[in-house]
């Protein structure tokens, strides 16, 4: 029964869900909108690190000497150390949008730097009302990006379609190519500006808003909806079954979380400057370490377990494994153990992380854990991570330590298991004097 | 000298599997060029190599991929989960020889 019900979802899984995970994986824009946030990560994390100058993890009215000094340098420089700051975070749709436009061009073989331009002009065209030599900048952060891809796959696509229908000045042949190529450049600029201005103008005086306003207007219940239970759980979901099909599933769930958790992220961080509580829970930092602690299935502490396998060939892969591991890269567990495809590990794999996710989300909702206000680098060990993304507070290092401990707990029972199955087949080659570990096969 | 690239997601996992298979090939005393880079470098980093490894938790991208090196003959294949996991440099240093081979040497 329980056997039946197994292979009939893994059928589904890989008749169904892994054609179709490949298919979004790997479409065109998907990717770009993922290169772009990469091409952007390095300015952002660096960015709202500042945020721990300007906010010092310390109570305001701490008497701590060393605290005090922090706190009271933090208030006389607010706004020198504040530039840093707005200039990365702050106009991060200025990155995103260069990397979005960059990946597009490399995947159509256009110049990169020329698409990534372009992208970002087709942006400031919608996105920064100028008025008597002032930008208003509150469309460059949070509430921009997703105009800021929809301006970049647009004008991608556009910078695309006028080279492959060859449209451009046709100038007698006597005219040296070098000539004709400065010209050339000029159309997709042309094609840009002549469509994009006029349609934000059209939409300002339809609706009184700006498109990057009107975008913002109609994609709000999708916005709410994504920092909720219900969606951690099912992008958590997606995940583990792609994973545990073999599939890099955290690499398209990531991909279309992004945009979202960017957005989020913005408004817990504008939150933070203007003294109120922060409205968001589900950012990447709450995915990154709470929910893949040690990587995909937060086998970290299952690491730690192999470790002290009885099984020799538990015990090498938990040797191999845990440096990695430690860094969030855990290939070596997942395909050496194997969990991938094991049956054994279905249940676990699976419900794990999101049972970890219940009790994060619950200890963040209560007050008891601090949000993620802050990004840090996927591969920083889960605890420090933790604590790095909600600006370097304590609360979330229990928080993971606690799920490292609900994993190991839970993985220590299959764990067993496996050993058990595995210690058979050792015993068994050795018998056969075959080499050990022959006896063990690729599912 | 044999050419050999890997590929995965972010070229993270990859990059350990490196180290192993050139230890293998120094040990063998065999020249052998061996980079792992991700998935978005494939486009630019591919015409340098004799033959193209994939993580397996990439495997999906293979067919779009392999489409890319047609002109090129260079052979894009997955990895086998079990080399990879147990990062067998020796058995995937012996896969990536045996795909050169096929295609006709360096």
């Amino acid at each position: 029964m329980m056997a039946s019900l197994y292979q009939g979802l893994i059928n589904i899984i890989e008749r169904k869900i892994t054609p179709l995970a490949g298919a979004v994986g790997q479409q065109r824009h998907v990717i770009a909108i993922r290169d772009g946030f990469v091409a952007a990560l390095p300015f952002m994390i660096i960015g709202s690190f500042m945020l721990v100058f300007i906010f010092p993890p310390f109570a305001a009215d701490s008497q701590w000497g060393f605290a005090r000094g922090w706190l009271d340098f933090s208030l006389r420089h607010r706004e020198q150390l504040m530039l840093p700051y707005y200039l990365s975070m702050g106009v991060m749709t200025f990155f995103i949008s260069v990397g979005i436009g960059a990946s597009l061009g490399r995947h159509y073989k256009l110049d990169p730097v020329m698409t990534g331009l372009l992208a970002f002009m087709g942006f400031l065209l919608v996105a920064a009302p100028y008025h008597d030599g002032n930008i208003s900048t509150d469309y460059f952060s949070g509430q921009g990006i997703f105009t800021a891809i929809l301006t970049a796959i647009y004008t991608s696509e556009i910078y695309a379609l006028l080279k492959r229908k060859n449209i451009t000045i046709r100038l007698p042949k006597e005219v040296p190519t070098g000539v004709a190529r400065s010209f050339e450049i000029l159309i997709p600029v042309i094609v840009i500006v002549a469509t994009l201005h006029p349609l934000n103008l059209l939409i300002a005086s339809w609706t009184g808003m700006i498109i990057p306003q009107a975008i913002m207007h109609l994609l709000q219940p999708l916005v709410s909806a994504s920092d909720t239970l219900p969606a951690v759980l099912l992008s958590v979901l997606i995940c583990q079954i792609l994973w545990f099909a073999g599939i890099h599933g955290a690499l398209i769930v990531t991909g279309i979380m992004n945009p979202f958790w960017l957005t989020n992220l913005a408004a817990n961080q504008a939150a933070l400057e203007a003294g109120q509580t922060l409205p968001h829970t589900y950012l990447m930092g709450f995915w990154d370490f709470y929910l893949l602690i040690g990587g995909v299935g937060s086998t970290l502490p299952l690491a730690f377990l192999l470790l002290k396998s009885r099984a020799a060939h538990l015990r090498t892969i938990g040797k191999m494994g845990i440096v990695p591991s430690c860094f969030n890269i855990n290939e070596p567990i997942l395909f050496g153990m194997p969990i991938i495809m094991n049956p054994l590990f279905f249940l676990p794999f699976i419900l794990v992380p999101m049972i970890n996710a219940v009790f994060a989300w619950t200890a963040t909702r209560l007050g008891w854990v601090a949000q993620v206000v802050s990004m840090a680098p996927w591969t920083t060990p889960a605890p420090i991570g933790a604590s790095w993304a909600a600006n370097w507070a304590f609360s979330p290092v229990v928080m993971c330590l606690f799920c490292m401990v609900l994993s190991a707990l839970m993985y220590l029972p299959f764990v067993k298991a496996w050993e058990r199955s595995l210690l058979q087949q050792e015993a068994q080659a050795k018998e056969t004097s075959a080499v050990p570990g022959a006896g063990l096969q690729t599912p | 000298m044999y050419k050999i690239m890997l590929c995965c997601s972010a070229g993270m996992s990859t990059s350990m599997l490196v180290k192993k298979m050139q230890d293998e090939a120094q040990n063998r005393g065999l020249e052998a060029e061996i980079a792992a880079f991700s998935a978005t470098e494939f486009d630019e980093r591919f015409a340098h190599y004799d033959v193209v490894l994939l993580g397996p938790q990439v495997k999906y991208m293979q067919e779009t991929l392999a489409a890319k090196t047609v002109n090129e003959g260079i052979p894009v294949a997955t990895i086998n989960m079990m080399d990879y996991g147990t990062m067998r440099g020796d058995k995937v240093l012996d896969y990536a020889l045996q795909l050169i081979e096929q295609k006709g040497g360096v």
